[in-house]
């Protein structure tokens, strides 16, 4: 019966970024969410566990301020989490990420199996994963899109360019999957309810044995802004017609 | 010893990172290794292309995946000491980047759009996309080696120049993996690559069945273009093939004239088509974020508008 560990992030919600009038990023207004793939992630992990039995661990690393994540990780299956985090875990980029993760999860947390997600929503590095998995000198099999046990090893397919590669590896393994692998339920209200009564473990910055420096430092973040005209036509037939002749217009219709 | 290193799975993918390693290697003042896996024809490609070292790694056995080449590839780098590793941001690539990366407790900077190189103070500033491609966001790497993924077909392909000279050098086998391929299967459909289409009009979830494709269709038939789809007709439905999804984890498209069909508009679908000359949108709902992106926007229900635009295109054509 497989312990399985599973990385979520609390991220910014990029459909409220707004960009100011000089350009710059306006995150007055944003609210936060799971980070989209892990969502598939969870429900991966808990799939896996109602199918073979075992516990699944959410494991996150973030500011104090994350602790709505854990609530909302927990209503979708995990049994408990762990909850590392620190004011300095803002902003973290994927190999401090994964240098925590490595730390945390040695000695701290059985585990047979890691999941995490393809990407995180905000940054998209696709790094977290795989570098956790190299830190913890475990096989690693990324963008799986079909995933099971067999005995001591996971199968799982993965998606390359030119098709599907079905991978096996030994246990204790990691998988970063894509969201083509399930459709995460919702939870309910009792999922919920029943979320705020499961242990979490929390570690901070104190308990763990290093720093962390980032390797890649921001140097800016702007945003990707387009100049449109935005220009809107009714759906009757003149407006129709005053759509097809702006094309016109432009040139586009030959 | 330094130098600019270079690993792709393909030989335009090859050509592309050693156009961007000759620029950053003559700016920086060194040279260019290439990694080539078992064909060792093409090693005099890559050196009239650019390379002034092409490392040649040992064929794999079949069941071996291409992350086998990771511990050598990483005892290669820890004697060599290379400055920049450039890396094609396909699956395999970004993968073997990531463990790589962490292997030489180093920086990466996946995905990378654009980078530019300091000759005084020899830093790389690189762009790449962040919250679903609302921002840009530019990094530097304080370690060494400076680690990139670039996302295949986003620079020039290098040319082939006469005279060039380089060497070629074997490298040890790959140790058996960690991990083994127990199958390959192909792709079931391959469709248009619509990258470089003039016109494409977008399917969008506003699209209720399968069959109301025929829609999409019609508009693109009258238009003379092709048609593209979001991220859930093609990974969730499954209605297109995935090579038709335009956004950040699908392809980027340039064309004249972009129509989407009861296409919402986020982020990540509006980052692969920045580049569009003209896009235009038919929703239903006229708060979508997409008129806000559009120059031409009809707001109505699609199913109602699309035929009737598309009569009205062949009228305008006449
Ligand atoms: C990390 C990440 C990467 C992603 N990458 C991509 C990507 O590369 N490409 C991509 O496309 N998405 C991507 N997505 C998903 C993206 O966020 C959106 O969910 C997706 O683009 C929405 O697709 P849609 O507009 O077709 O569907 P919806 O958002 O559901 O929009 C449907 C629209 O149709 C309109 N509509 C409904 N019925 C009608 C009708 N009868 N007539 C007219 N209009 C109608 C509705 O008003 C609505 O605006 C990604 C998401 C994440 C988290
Ligand atoms: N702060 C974090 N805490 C826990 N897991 C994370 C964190 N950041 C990233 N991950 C995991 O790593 C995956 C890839 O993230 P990234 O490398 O940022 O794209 C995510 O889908 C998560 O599973």
């Amino acid at each position: 019966m497989p312990d399985i560990i599973v990385c979520f992030k609390w991220v910014i919600d990029e459909a409220y970024i707004r960009t100011g009038s000089s350009g710059a990023l306006d995150f007055r207004s944003v609210n936060y969410k799971l980070s989209d793939y892990d969502r598939n992630a969870i429900e991966a992990a808990v799939r896996l566990k109602e199918e073979c039995g075992g516990t699944v661990t959410a494991v996150t690393v973030g500011t104090p301020g994350a602790t709505k994540g854990l609530k909302d990780a927990l209503s979708r299956g995990p049994d408990k989490a762990c909850f590392v985090n620190d004011q300095s875990f803002d902003n973290l980029e994927p190999s401090q990420t994964a240098a925590i993760l490595t730390d945390v999860i040695k000695g701290r947390l059985e585990y047979d199996l890691i999941i995490c997600g393809e990407g995180s929503s905000d940054l998209y590095a696709q790094q977290v994963g795989p570098r956790l998995a190299e830190a913890l000198g475990i096989p690693c099999v990324s963008f799986v899109q079909k995933l099971s046990i067999d005995g001591n090893r996971i199968i799982a397919e993965r998606k390359v360019e030119e098709g599907i590669n079905i991978m096996a590896a030994q246990l204790p393994a990691l998988v970063t999957v894509v969201p083509d692998i399930n459709n995460p339920r919702i939870p309910g209200v009792k999922d919920t309810l029943m979320a705020s009564k499961k242990e979490v473990i929390s570690v901070t910055a104190d308990d763990l044995p290093a720093t962390y420096e980032p390797a890649l430092q921001t140097v800016s973040m702007t945003a990707a802004s387009m100049e449109r005209n935005c220009i809107t036509f009714p759906a009757d037939q003149a407006g129709i017609q005053a759509f097809v002749e702006a094309l016109a217009k432009e040139g586009v219709l030959r | 010893m330094a130098g600019i290193w270079i690993f792709a799975e393909s030989l335009e993918q090859t050509k592309e990172l050693l156009s961007i390693g000759s620029t950053l290697a003559s700016k920086l003042g060194t040279m260019t290794s290439v990694f080539l896996q078992g064909n060792t024809g093409v090693a005099d490609d890559y050196i009239a292309c650019g390379a002034d070292e092409v490392l040649v790694l040992t064929a794999l056995a079949e069941d071996q995946p291409l992350d086998a080449y990771i511990p050598v590839i990483a005892a290669e780098a820890q004697t060599a000491d290379p400055d920049i590793f450039l890396i094609a941001a396909t699956v395999r690539g970004k993968d073997i980047a990531a463990r790589l990366a962490a292997r030489l407790k180093t920086g990466l900077c996946s995905e990378c759009i654009g980078l530019k190189a300091d000759e005084n103070d020899r830093t790389i500033e690189m762009e790449r996309f962040a919250y679903g491609g609302a921002a840009i966001q530019t990094v530097v790497c304080s370690t060494r080696p400076v680690m990139v993924t670039i996302i295949p077909r986003t620079f020039e392909a290098a040319a082939r120049q006469s005279d060039r000279k380089g060497t070629i050098r074997e490298l040890p086998a790959a140790p058996p993996s960690a991990s083994t391929v127990l199958e390959r299967k192909p792709k079931e459909t391959e469709a248009k690559d619509i990258s470089e289409s003039r016109i494409v009009v977008c399917a969008g979830r506003g699209i209720e069945k399968k069959e109301d494709l025929s829609l999409v269709q019609e508009l693109a038939a009258a238009l003379g273009g092709e048609i593209g789809c979001t991220r859930p007709i093609s990974e969730e439905s499954h209605w297109l093939p995935e090579d038709l999804c335009i956004g950040i984890s699908g392809i980027s498209v340039k064309p004249a004239l972009y129509i989407g069909l009861g296409v919402s508009g986020q982020v990540q679908h509006i980052t692969g088509i920045r580049d569009a000359k003209v896009i235009c949108a038919v929703n239903k709902d006229e708060n979508a974020p997409i008129f806000g992106a559009s120059d031409y926007g009809i707001v109505g229900d699609l199913y109602d508008v699309a035929p009737k635009l598309s009569d009205a295109v062949k009228n305008m054509k006449g």
